[in-house]
């Protein structure tokens, strides 16, 4: 077991390396610069060239590579040139607001998805299972950002019960930090939903798929027979069965979680790291894009070791191989 | 993805407009009556939007955009404020920081004299040191400020005493005042603590160590969250700011804003799109405010590629691209189309120019004229064997221009012209259209008000600034270097007319509209003056109806 996770985590880390270094070369390499991105007409080129020595650009690009490399080995993921900070400080700043939306969307996702996958599994073939079907299919294929502009005309717009962005309300720095708590979690509802409902759905449909499979199995069979209540047999036996691939889904999907947040927070104005992550990429930050780029890749390996290593405890042919 | 997105905007908004349009606004304002009261009332908080965060406190090194501008200039002070009253006139100045100043004989030195009871938030006094300091910052090489290009003909600024500064200029300029009043007066006591050399890597440091001397005070700044700033209660402005505080929400995306103005969550927004600017000007709850901007959209052929290096060839590319068409397609009322980068609501535009018709016959025997037939007749114009295709560039992000490409490139079809078109994302557009590798291209630029040609027009601006076209014409080289010896804008009169009716000749670019700037905000809010400066002008002047 031990040599197989080191071995994954070895060819991980290669994947990771090769990932940054291709991703430093094709931004580098694209047409332009972000010293070309400064917006008065009028800046003669003199200043911006000032601008591409201060950031080291003037230098041949294998010598920008092994600078970089030689300082990210050292731990300096060097200063943004767009927020003009240590880029690992403007991450650390976003990722906290990003981690509160992934955890509230994660819980959205499974506490939806897993009832309503047994709901279906149990109403198989009937009209819950058909609409459930039909509506997780639905919720999975519309796109974020058109879910979330629907949602802020119905919750904030025809109904006005929940606001429509920012994590606070204006003024809530006054309140006491229970109030303050509260008024997160009021504006935590629509992005979390939004962000979850699709994980949900597809969690929806491998509950369901997985608790079939699991219906007709023996040991299934095994426990009604023993005469434990059907909640029991469902709830216990089938459903612990039925998560081994819901774990690996969210493995998988640790990464998409993320990449969805960056629609949503756009739209719901909430200021994190998804946010951080598109400014950069349209100021050409090269220091803050490959600092992202490490992240997102680490979440994808992580994500895919998590999922491989489930696999490997669920099913003992895996870690054999 | 990205086009499924895009796609669905259009759908969005027309379901949500057709629904808003069914449900009850805002509660508890009677617009109407509050709208007729125009006694100012202190007090209250204004909030509205901006799509992007500001870059920080430190002008210098902030890239120059609106939101920035909106910003600093509302919590620092020039010493001169510029006004938008340039239609009939070259725009005055309003005292601010300085109450007077004065010309020396020979127009090459500048003395102001600074008011005596402005203080800096922390209590210190503002003075001529602080305006000499921020002149040495402006151009510190390691500063590397954008705009440091406006400082290039001032020699040295002198304390005279603590209330009076001399800028001292290396010769006469038409744009001297505007050269001097250009950026934002800094603390000296409280920056120059960080060297110059560290600046760049100190965006935080600076917004820690805020000092400013402003009408507002910056109360907070949560990154891509919100700005809130506060009225200076030491202002030396009587009474105001009316405002008890400006709250600026970061609401990244436009269709978000438009939705909490519907909904009562955001006060002012910015910006609107010309479609949802009808449907607000429908809503009684609403007020549109709209005004003439100075920037113009444009066509820049590559004057040194050799499809459009005959000005023939270009006047009949103006000419068979209808213009008119364009801009009601795409904006109706708020658009206009132009036959100058100085536009018409400008006091230098030149209203003797006729705009070249929208004429394809004319257009095609131009081209004949110039040798571009069809000889091989497979529907495209030829010469000396090559046919007259050629790209034509937008960047990403402006999906009008991108929109006017298309309606341009059926319009050239018709006479035998294809033109494709490529999109590119800013950075790489700007590295194209800077070093002229690329045929035609559709820009935007906003004529700053010292009305300098040169910038679009001179060759000596080729491959260094705007004059992305490579255009060359020695009477306008000379022109221009002329009219930039003349002792302010109004002596430059002749000389922007005659340039004018040359690029309208010789069609360097084929200008397409200009357009309104559509802000909105609900009837609780008076007093607004955003204009083409500013789209936050005056806010020390905007005032909140009281509730109930």
């Amino acid at each position: 077991m031990i040599g197989f996770v080191l071995r994954r985590v070895g060819g991980s880390l290669v994947l990771l390396f090769l990932v940054l270094t291709v991703t430093f070369f094709v931004i580098h390499l694209a047409p332009g610069d972000p010293a070309d991105l400064l917006v008065d007409p009028r800046t003669p080129e003199e200043n911006r060239d000032r601008l591409r020595r201060l950031w080291g650009l003037d230098r041949p690009l294998g010598e920008q590579y092994v600078r970089w490399l030689s300082a990210v080995a050292q731990g300096d993921w060097g200063t943004s040139f767009n927020y003009q900070e240590p880029v690992i400080d403007e991450l650390a700043g976003a990722l906290p607001n990003t981690l509160v939306l992934a955890l509230g969307a994660t819980l959205v996702a499974f506490g939806l998805g897993i009832p309503l996958g047994i709901v279906a599994a149990r109403r198989h073939n009937q009209t819950a299972d058909h609409a459930l079907r039909v509506g997780s299919l639905l919720v999975y294929s519309l796109p974020t950002f058109w879910l979330g502009l629907m949602a802020i005309l119905l919750f904030s717009y025809l109904l006005p019960i929940l606001p429509a962005s920012h994590m606070h309300s204006v003024g809530s720095d006054s309140l006491s930090a229970g109030r303050r708590f509260l008024d997160l979690l009021y504006h935590l509802t629509l992005p979390a939903l939004i962000l979850g409902a699709p994980l949900g759905a597809s969690i929806t449909r491998f509950v369901r798929n997985s608790l079939l499979e699991l219906f007709g199995q023996d040991f299934l069979q095994t426990a009604r027979a023993k005469g434990l209540s059907e909640v029991r047999v469902v709830w216990v036996h089938g459903l612990r069965n039925a998560l081994v691939p819901v774990v690996q889904i969210l493995g998988l999907q640790l990464p998409a979680l993320l990449n969805g947040a960056l629609v949503v927070e756009v739209v719901f104005s909430w200021p994190g790291l998804g946010r951080v992550v598109f400014n950069s990429l349209q100021a050409r930050d090269y220091p803050m894009i490959m600092a992202a780029t490490a992240f997102t890749g680490f979440l994808v390996v992580a994500g895919t070791l998590l999922a491989d290593l489930v696999h490997a405890v669920a099913d003992p042919r895996v870690r054999d191989d | 993805m990205r086009r499924f997105q895009t796609a669905s905007i259009p759908v969005v908004l027309t379901v949500f407009f057709l629904l808003a349009a069914c449900a009850p606004g805002p509660q508890g304002t009677d617009g109407e009556s509050q709208a007729n009261d125009d006694t100012p009332h202190s007090g209250g908080t204004l909030v509205s939007a901006f799509a992007v965060d500001i870059s920080g406190v430190n002008e210098l090194i902030a890239p120059t955009t609106a939101v920035n501008d909106s910003v600093l200039f509302r919590i620092f002070l020039h010493l001169l404020e510029e006004q938008p009253d340039f239609t009939e006139h070259p725009p005055s100045f309003a005292p601010q920081l300085a109450h007077s100043y004065e010309w020396s004989e020979d127009h090459t030195v500048l003395t102001f004299h600074l008011r005596e009871d402005v203080l800096w938030s922390d209590g210190a006094p503002v003075t001529a040191e602080d305006v000499r300091w921020t002149w040495q910052a402006q151009t510190h090489p390691e500063v590397a400020w954008e705009a440091s290009y406006f400082k290039d003909n001032i020699t040295d600024v002198e304390v005279v005493n603590p209330h009076t500064v001399r800028f001292h200029f290396h010769q006469v300029h038409p744009a001297q005042l505007l050269q001097a009043n250009e950026g934002v007066i800094l603390p000296k006591h409280a920056w120059s603590r960080k060297p110059f050399s560290e600046w760049r890597k100190s965006r935080n440091w600076f917004y820690e160590n805020r000092v400013t001397n402003g009408p507002f005070e910056m109360e907070s700044w949560k990154q891509d969250e919100e700005i809130v700033l506060t009225r200076n209660k030491s202002y030396f402005e009587e009474g105001v700011p009316y405002l008890d505080r400006a709250v600026f929400r970061i609401v990244p995306d436009q269709t978000s804003q438009i939705s909490q103005l519907f909904s009562g969550d955001l006060d002012y927004i910015t910006n609107v799109p010309p479609d949802d600017a009808r449907i607000i000007r429908d809503n009684d709850e609403l007020v549109l405010r709209d005004y003439w901007s100075i920037g113009f959209i444009f066509i820049t052929w590559n004057n040194e590629s050799p499809l459009f290096s005959d000005a023939r060839v270009r006047r009949a590319l103006t000419m068979a691209i209808d213009r008119q068409g364009i801009v009601d397609a795409l904006w109706g009322e708020f658009a206009r189309t132009t036959t100058s980068p100085i536009v018409d609501t400008v006091w230098a535009h030149n209203r003797d120019i006729q705009p070249w018709p929208y004429d394809p016959e004319r257009a095609k025997h131009l081209l004949a004229e110039a040798g571009w037939t069809d000889t091989d007749g497979d529907g495209i114009l030829d010469k000396g064997g090559r046919p007259f295709r050629f790209e034509i560039l937008n960047h990403t992000g402006n999906r009008q221009r991108e929109d006017a490409t298309v309606i341009a490139q059926q319009q050239l079809r018709e006479i035998g012209i294809e033109a494709r078109p490529r999109l590119l994302d800013i950075s790489a557009f700007h590295a194209a259209v800077l070093h002229g590798r690329y045929e035609a291209a559709v820009e935007g630029m906003t004529m700053a008000t010292d009305l300098n040609l040169r910038y679009l027009f001179h060759s000596g601006q080729i491959g260094v600034s705007f004059n992305h076209a490579r255009y060359r014409n020695p009477e306008v080289d000379r022109l221009i270097d002329r009219a930039d010896r003349m002792k302010g804008l109004e002596e430059m009169a002749p000389y922007l007319m005659r340039i004018q009716e040359i690029i309208h000749e010789d069609q360097p670019l084929t200008f397409l509209w200009f357009s309104k700037r559509l802000n909105a905000h609900n009837r609780r809010v008076h007093g607004v003056q955003g204009n083409l400066l500013s789209q936050w002008f005056g806010l020390r002047y905007w005032w909140l109806a009281p509730p109930g």
